[in-house]
């Protein structure tokens, strides 16, 4: 039990900055996957076929496309092909794309959970079909879909690992306690101190969401 | 408001069959009829949410099915009551009033404001300002959508159903409500089962059947000197029930 404090005592700049960077690599990914996600669920909802094919074509590539796979083509393979990626610009990108997938997935569904009668009343208000859009469908569209999200972006946080661990290293929660473990041999020990790490961040969105969904919640 | 020989099918379905209708200024015209006849996509046909595939509608000399953006200001000075009410749920009901005056006029904060309050009272419920719609009664929900279709303050107004959805003890206050409107002179079309209303407040009475005008004329001509069969059929079912 003690060797478990004295592990976090002595590393503690370690994991702290690798929590700090995990932090990080999920804030820019989320706002890169709600700001692709949002653009992919209206090109996939418009009334407009070819629109909505772009966004069916972006949805198929990048979800079935493993995330660690994606990171390898950005990492390593772009610099090959001339194009120099950073490892947060590849890290952020790769998280971002893939899980704006998912979430243009969610809205989508959202949308379509929204009635038939209210796209109708806005319209005989006179309201433009992209005003309807902006100020009826979305927004209702949004908080039937925020439990959808917040199972996202818990699923995003703990996908994040992935980037620590594949080749692009950024030095996130996962890559800094390794290089502990490297350092202590102490497996057991340092891996639980990533697990609680994980859970900060897990749980705090859990319960960030768990507040918007109150919040926002539609009585019908 | 003019119908000029409008057809529409869904599939193989002819729904409407080639329907003329004049509505003048001013006037308060029910539309009754089986259901499946095809009353409430005429309505839906008259502001364009229903698109048709024969003859032309004319609203204020414009015609409501040609192409562009022209349908969203005559979308706007043509108010509509649906059976379900259709109010937005993530909106107070002050917002659900003063969405089309913003949003489409323009109008000021103030002034949206203002005029919802205005309407609320007229509809008898200006102390559910700030309530959701999901905390009133079905009848309020219906008189708060009738004020929103009013804030833009259309020259017709168009009621689909609008208390078939309601309790009984419900359906008095949004009739009342109408019939004052009715009395102030708008224009409206209402399709509905509700009969004593008909009698009392319309100046027209235009019956539909599997697509067609049967008959029409004055409520005491409907009810009184039916001419044709289905009419009387159906005059005889509604009261006699």
């Amino acid at each position: 039990m003690s060797e478990l404090w004295e592990v976090l005592s002595e590393h503690l700049p370690e994991f702290s900055s690798g929590l700090w960077v995990t932090f990080r690599l999920v804030a820019i990914s989320f706002v890169i996957a709600m700001a692709v996600g949002i653009l992919i669920a209206a090109l996939r909802v418009a009334p407009v076929r070819w629109l909505n094919r772009i966004g069916g074509i972006y949805v198929e590539t990048f979800r079935n496309v493993p995330l660690l796979v994606l990171l390898i083509i950005a990492f390593s393979g772009l610099p090959r092909a001339g194009v120099p990626v950073s490892q947060w610009v590849a890290g952020t990108a790769c998280l971002g794309l893939y899980t704006a997938a998912y979430i243009a997935e969610a809205l989508r569904s959202g949308v379509f959970a929204v009635g038939r009668g209210q796209i109708e009343a806005a319209l005989s208000l006179g309201l433009s079909y992209p005003r309807t859009m902006r100020r009826i469908i979305l927004p209702q569209a949004f908080r039937t879909v925020i439990p959808a999200l917040g199972s996202l972006v818990i699923a995003m946080i703990k996908n994040s690992a992935i980037v620590g661990g594949s080749l692009v290293a950024l030095p996130d929660l996962l890559k800094q306690t390794r290089e502990v473990q490297a350092d202590t041999f102490q497996t057991n020990e340092v891996f639980f101190w990533a697990a609680v790490g994980y859970l900060i961040l897990t749980l705090t969105a859990t319960l960030a969401f768990r507040y918007l969904e109150h919040r926002y919640a539609i009585r019908r | 408001m003019t119908l000029a020989e409008v057809s529409k099918s869904f599939g193989d379905n002819l729904v409407l069959d080639r329907i003329d209708l004049e509505i003048d200024r001013g006037s308060a015209v029910v539309v009754a009829g089986p259901s499946g006849s095809g009353k409430s996509t005429m309505l839906r046909c008259i502001n364009g949410l229903e698109a048709i595939d024969e003859g032309t509608i004319r609203f204020d000399g414009r015609a409501v099915h040609s192409t562009g953006r022209e349908i969203y200001g005559i979308r706007a000075e043509i108010g509509m009551v649906f059976q379900q009410f259709n109010l937005f749920p993530h909106m107070t009901v002050l917002e659900n009033i003063t969405l089309a005056p913003l949003e489409v006029e323009h109008a000021s904060k103030d002034e949206g404001r203002r005029r919802a309050l205005r309407l609320l009272e007229r509809v008898g419920i200006p102390e559910k300002a700030d309530d959701s719609p999901a905390d009133l009664s079905g009848g309020q929900q219906q008189r708060v959508a009738i004020a929103r279709a009013l804030a833009v303050e259309p020259k017709l107004m168009l009621f689909d159903e609008p208390t078939s959805a309601l309790d009984p003890e419900m359906i008095r206050e949004v009739l009342d409500v109408m019939r004052d409107l009715a009395r102030e002179g708008m224009t409206m079309i209402v399709v509905t089962h509700e009969m004593g209303f008909a009698r009392e407040v319309c100046d027209r009475i235009v019956f539909i059947d599997e697509g067609r005008i049967v008959e029409q004329g004055t409520p005491d001509e409907f009810f009184n000197q039916t001419r044709s069969d289905r009419a009387k059929e159906f005059v005889d079912k509604i009261i006699h029930h």
